[in-house]
């Protein structure tokens, strides 16, 4: 196996008694599609927060690229290639979809002053319209983001996040409560971010059918506490996880 | 159509002097003066989305810094005037410092308070402000001019303002306007984003105190006299009022906002007991029923009554 794109050794995320995630690691391949799944409170967001800074861990380390990150600010992330979604939407409400996936390209538009000042450098602004047509928002432009359906804020929490150009994709539930047909599309979308462009995810998700789709690998997280690994076949058919998780094979979607 | 009415007004701003009193060239000077304060106040408050109650103070430091700067070293006035933007902006980065690690009500009250203590100061120092004896402001000078007048200074101040105005134009559309409104709008994803929030704050913090002391240095220019009663909170709130009032978040409302709400108080000044009355309910009118501002508002309402 290649060296770890990203690397969590031993983390332990206490709330004053409550043991969130416990002793957990994690290996992420460079241009693989890892999925975090488990039932609601195993701890799933809070390791996506300490990956990308917001929380602080109790114990333990975070690599990213061979840099130790446990302890930088996440302002930082960004500017590293590290990108996430938020599950439950964090857009820039009032402002239209462009300006949010603009401010998602703010790491890049810095550089000079002259290209600080510019409002909408002519490179920058390529790169946006390419990201608003691959997420199906190139006819939403003007819009605010809050008056986007709930699909297409789901949407703009990616595409936004896709401005970063990340070398490390964090999402967080990305597909709950979107309808088949968009699902289908963020199966494609991911798989292609995945195996042309070279963009390593980490996904959060409940939607098993996607899950399984375009994983390469799967952790199964239960209690704070990893209680299973490997590929998508392995792990569908791991008794701890149908016990802990997924129910018999077939009942769940 | 839009560049036309620029040029207009722009015609109208220069033939001023020439066709009207003094006391309407003291008024333009005046409002002149409060557009680049509210312009502060709109990239703190509007664009940033922090507030912050400490306007009046970063203007009376401008005053005193541009008035005593004058007087000690007969520096020619745009140095004054710049060094009362800078001893401001200083000012500012030190109290946004300590403000900033509080937010909404608490940041406001911080910043509040250190309003109420600059009064404080400018009032007890007397042996640099002159305390409650007010401060004498020499004439601003250039070179061998001296600006005696209201007319005399209105085109240092016009000019003045005009270059504010396209700083804040500049600000906004640049990549740290748009910080600005990424942390407005969810500081979690600016965060996420890579905005550094904290030091976005207190660079929008800086900026508004900057504006605001400008404005005090042009206050300056055309005044002779300045007294730490006429920079007290009812300043701040006039200034806050006249930002909702035009439509906060707008560069065109803030600068509305002053010209339109600055009238409104100059008449108001007959009935001084009850100005403030008058302005907190002016403010409340707008912030329940035009929270976009008076020319949104307008807007609006033309467009429903040509569309019924
Ligand atoms: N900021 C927080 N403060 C206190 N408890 C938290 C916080 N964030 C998460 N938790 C708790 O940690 C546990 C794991 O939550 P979370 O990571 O959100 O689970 P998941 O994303 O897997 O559903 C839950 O019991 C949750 O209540
Ligand atoms: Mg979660």
């Amino acid at each position: 196996m290649p060296e770890p794109l990203l690397l969590v050794e031993n983390l332990t995320v206490a709330f004053g008694g409550l043991i969130a995630v416990r002793d957990f690691s994690l290996a992420v391949a460079p241009g693989a599609i890892h999925a975090l799944i488990g039932p609601n409170g195993a701890g799933k967001s809070t390791t996506f927060n300490c990956i990308s800074r917001f929380y602080q861990p109790s114990s333990g380390r975070i690599h990213f690229d061979g840099l130790d990150i446990t302890r930088l600010p996440a302002a930082r992330m960004a500017g590293l290639g590290v990108a996430r979604s938020f599950q439950n939407l964090e857009l820039f409400n009032e402002l239209s979809v462009f300006e949010n996936v603009m401010i998602g390209a703010h790491v890049h538009c810095g550089g000079s002053l002259r290209a600080m000042l510019r409002a909408r450098p002519p490179e920058t602004m390529r790169r946006v319209e390419a990201i608003l047509a691959r997420t199906g928002l190139a006819d939403f432009h003007a819009t605010k983001a809050r008056n986007l359906d709930f699909g297409r804020q789901k949407m703009l929490e990616l595409a936004r996040a896709l401005a970063i150009r990340p070398r490390l994709l964090l999402l967080d539930e990305p597909a709950a409560g979107l309808r088949n047909r968009e699902i289908a599309a963020l199966d494609r979308l991911l798989s292609t971010l995945a195996r042309e462009d070279g963009v390593t995810v980490l996904i959060v998700e409940h939607v098993m059918q996607l899950v399984m789709s375009i994983s390469d690998r799967i952790t199964v997280l239960n209690f704070g506490a990893k209680i299973a690994e490997g590929s998508p076949a392995d792990v569908r058919n791991d008794p701890a996880v149908i016990e802990a998780y997924l129910g018999e094979p077939g009942l769940h979607g | 159509m839009r560049s036309l009415a620029l040029l207009v007004a722009l015609a109208a701003l220069v033939a001023l002097p020439f066709a009207t009193t003094g006391y309407v060239v003291y008024l333009a000077n005046l409002l002149l003066t409060f557009t680049v304060i509210c312009l502060g106040m709109h990239l703190v408050l509007g664009e940033a989305g922090q507030f912050s109650l400490a306007q009046a103070a970063f203007y009376g430091i401008g005053i005193y810094t541009s008035g005593l700067s004058g007087a000690a070293f007969g520096w020619p006035f745009p140095c004054s005037v710049l060094a009362a933007g800078l001893v401001s902006a200083v000012v500012g980065l030190l109290i946004g410092g300590l403000a900033l690690r509080m937010r909404d009500i608490y940041l406001a009250l911080a910043t509040f308070a250190f309003g109420e203590a600059m009064q404080w100061v400018l009032m007890d120092w007397t042996s640099v402000t002159g305390g409650p004896n007010g401060l004498h402001i020499a004439p601003a000078r250039l070179f061998g001019l001296q600006l005696l007048t209201d007319k005399q200074a209105y085109p240092a101040v016009l000019v003045i303002a005009i270059l504010m105005l396209g700083l804040a134009i500049l600000l906004s559309r640049s990549r740290l306007g748009r910080a600005f409104r990424a942390v407005r709008e969810s500081e979690v994803a600016a965060m996420a984003m890579g905005v550094p929030v904290k030091s976005t704050k207190l660079i929008a913090f800086a900026l508004s105190a900057f504006f605001a002391g400008v404005g005090g240095g042009m206050f300056a220019l055309y005044s002779t006299y300045i007294h730490p009663d006429s920079l007290g909170f009812q300043t701040t709130i006039l200034v806050l009022t006249m930002v909702v009032v035009g439509g906060l978040g707008s560069i065109a409302g803030a600068v509305g906002g002053a010209i339109v709400f600055g009238l409104i108080s100059e008449l108001l000044r007959q009935t001084p007991s009850y100005q403030e009355v008058i302005y907190g309910l002016i403010l409340i009118v707008f912030m329940m029923f035009a929270p976009k501002g008076l020319f949104a508002f307008l807007g609006e309402s033309f467009g429903r009554l040509r569309r019924a």
